[in-house]
């Protein structure tokens, strides 16, 4: 199973992905959805989603363009707009399995431009993953960056209350 | 005439190619370099470059336009909207070279563009006029008499500029305290925009309707008006979406103003396609207010009403050829066709320009919708022109019909990597006072400032849930250094900050 941590609009969701006989079974905050995913071309996926109590199957187009910024993408789901952030990388459920996906320098970027509020690790403090390492504001909403996992904090390039624009190298953990 | 030069980019030259294949006409495309791979360039038969991006080193440039329709052997020029489309110059050079300009002879083009002189055109022809000054004000006028001239004619009033269009070198005045630093601001405006910082003073009416009248107007003294277009749905004075019929136009009004145009066309010796503007007050009398002496932006509805091919008529018209539309038809509409023009603007941001990449592209299609638009996917939508990336259409029995039709094209559009104005067409389609048509020119500023940022469309829970499930979706089956940063965006940052260009310095073309 693969978890990651989804951000719409400020608001995160826990999105866990599992294959299940050619199709896949998609948890959001603990509900689950079977779901039928077609790649259409690059950018566009034909979902079909089974409806809780599996009574309906309803029909979404999702186009999904990627950003100016690492894992942040512009989403197109009907007539609505929305853009997404995928916090988390590949998270293996089981620390045994596969390789180490989640290893490697961490570089984290300003996901938008706004300002620094907080700097919240010291250079070599250890990270867990998920934990909080800075906090930026834009458009009057702090957003929380975390590390996506665990290492040593290498370098910070930013200090509290500075502007930076989106893209901006953070900090960066080994 | 067989092979025309189209002086023009993005949908108006591929509008004008596709209508010039149809007749069996050559068709030649300039372009600037950043527009080398543009739709234009790909539909024509010949293209040539005609300079560096800036339109005032390429797409301004008379004397390379007129020497590749010379190279390319054009006994025609089509110049489009905007750019040099108004221009008395470029239309006399076209002439000069001993071509054919597919307009209005540059006598018309001079008197009809300054606004001052078209109003006292359209006075002579006896139509009433917002009450203003007869001529520009005096450059070296004191204050004090500009101020007595201004209190015979009325607060609030505007301020405008005597070559303007689109709202440059425009100023509202309702304090006559404001008067003089308006009168300054407005000249030195219009002196930039227009190279004439000429300006005269109009009443401002309250509340109007801007509703117009587009005329095809032959050599042999034949003039034909068509069925009034509403454009008063407008923000910060440049027309978003546009309808034909207008609800507030009855059928007497209708064939008031379009007898109107007539005169005004008639009185100046206009040929070609050209467009009057009215205002109409709340008590439905029109005046005047100036005259566009070209295609516009807002032609198709047209065509799509009465069924006439306005550019074919140009060229035929040009070409010498005698009109012989049925007059009567011309003003009865068959249905109800509506307009809205996509920028490629962040209308969550102000509607701050978004130019950049387009990486995903469908146009809505199916009964009833036109998309006109030179964007592809793959394309940039550069910084340095409008940014209008398509006018998507939609024609039904009825104006009800009609806009339930131009919802559904809005939500089967895709247009994937740049911000676009489809949220905002979404939610304004959706608004009681434009579905019951209760609207003037200012009902969108008011509104949309009403707002104060809300975004446009506020997606449920539900949606964002499939938002989020497509991306995990995404990550799970593509590749790690797939996800990485899109590489034409880093390009393109990378170009604007080499230029030092700031998407907010953008030129924007009116029409």
């Amino acid at each position: 199973m693969l978890r990651y941590e989804v951000e719409i609009d400020g608001r995160l969701r826990q999105v866990s992905i599992q294959r299940a006989h050619g199709r896949f079974v998609a948890t959001v905050d603990g509900r689950e959805r079977a779901v039928d995913a077609a790649r259409v071309d690059a950018h566009t996926w034909s979902l079909l989603i089974e409806q809780a109590g599996g009574r309906s199957v309803s029909s979404h187009e999702v186009s999904i363009i990627p950003g100016p910024v690492s894992n942040r993408f512009a989403v197109q789901v009907g007539s609505s707009p929305l853009t997404v952030s995928l916090n988390g990388r590949r998270r293996w459920d089981r620390k045994d399995e596969g390789g180490q996906p989640g290893s490697g320098p961490q570089r984290i970027v300003a996901p938008m431009s706004g300002k620094v509020v907080r700097v919240l690790v010291q250079p070599g403090e250890a990270v867990r993953a998920r934990q909080p390492l800075v906090v930026i504001e834009a458009m009057k909403m702090e957003n929380e960056l975390s590390a996506t996992h665990d290492g040593t904090v290498a370098d910070i390039k930013v200090r509290d209350g500075q502007s930076v624009d989106a893209g901006t190298l953070l900090i960066v953990i080994v | 005439m067989n092979k025309i030069l189209i002086a023009n980019r993005g949908e108006i030259a591929v509008r004008i190619i596709r209508a010039c294949r149809e007749m069996g006409l050559s068709t030649v495309a300039v372009f600037s370099e950043c527009d080398r791979a543009a739709l234009h360039v790909r539909y024509a038969d010949e293209a040539y470059a005609i300079g560096p991006s800036p339109p005032q080193d390429s797409y301004l440039r008379i004397d390379r336009i007129v020497d590749a329709a010379r190279a390319a052997g054009a006994d025609a020029v089509h110049p489009g909207y905007g750019f040099l489309a108004e221009n008395e110059s470029f239309a006399a050079a076209v002439c000069d070279a001993g071509l054919t300009f597919i307009g209005p002879t540059p006598q018309a083009v001079r008197l009809m563009g300054n606004k001052t002189a078209a109003r006292a055109a359209a006075s002579r022809a006896g139509l009433p006029v917002v009450p203003g000054t007869e001529a520009a004000l005096a450059a070296d006028a004191p204050d004090a008499d500009v101020a007595r001239v201004a209190a015979s004619i009325g607060y609030p009033l505007l301020v405008k500029a005597v070559a303007g269009g689109g709202g440059k070198g425009m100023r509202t005045v309702g304090d006559p305290a404001d008067l003089a630093g308006a009168i300054r601001a407005a000249r030195s405006e219009a002196g930039a925009a227009f190279g004439d910082a000429a300006v005269y003073i109009e009443r401002r009416l309250m509340r109007p309707r801007h509703v117009e009248v587009q005329l095809l107007a032959d050599e042999h003294g034949t003039v034909v008006p068509f069925v009034e277009r509403e454009c008063s749905i407008q923000r910060r004075h440049q027309k978003v979406v546009e309808e034909t019929p207008s609800v507030a136009v009855t059928p007497a009004l209708r064939q008031n103003i379009a007898a109107q145009a007539a005169l005004v066309a008639r009185e100046v010796g206009y040929t070609n396609a050209g467009t009057m503007e009215f205002l109409l007050d709340e008590d439905g009398r029109s005046y005047f207010l100036e005259m566009n002496t070209r295609l516009q932006v807002e032609h198709a509805i047209t065509e799509m009403v009465t069924g006439v091919d306005l550019v074919r008529w140009q060229i035929r018209i040009a070409r010498g050829e005698r009109l012989d539309l049925d007059a009567d038809r011309m003003l009865t509409p068959v249905g109800h066709a509506i307009e809205c023009r996509i920028y490629a603007e962040d209308p969550d941001n102000g509607f701050r320009p978004s130019p950049g990449r387009i990486h995903q592209l469908r146009a809505p299609s199916g009964p009833g919708i036109r998309d006109d638009s030179g964007a592809t996917a793959g394309l940039d939508v550069p910084i340095f022109y409008d940014p209008m990336i398509s006018k998507v259409m939609a024609w039904a029995e009825d104006r009800p019909i009609a806009i339930a039709r131009m919802r559904r094209a809005l939500a089967e559009y895709r247009i994937g990597g740049i911000k676009t104005t489809l949220p905002f067409f979404t939610w304004l389609l959706a608004q009681p006072e434009f579905l019951a048509g209760r609207f003037h020119t200012t009902y969108l500023d008011e509104v949309v400032a009403a707002r104060e940022g809300q975004p446009f469309v506020e997606p449920p829970a539900e949606i964002e849930d499939v938002a989020a499930i497509g991306v995990a979706l995404q990550a799970v089956l593509t590749p790690a250094a797939a996800l990485d940063v899109d590489p034409g965006t880093r390009r393109w940052k990378a170009q604007a900050r080499t230029e030092g260009l700031r998407s907010g310095t953008m030129g924007r073309c009116e029409a």
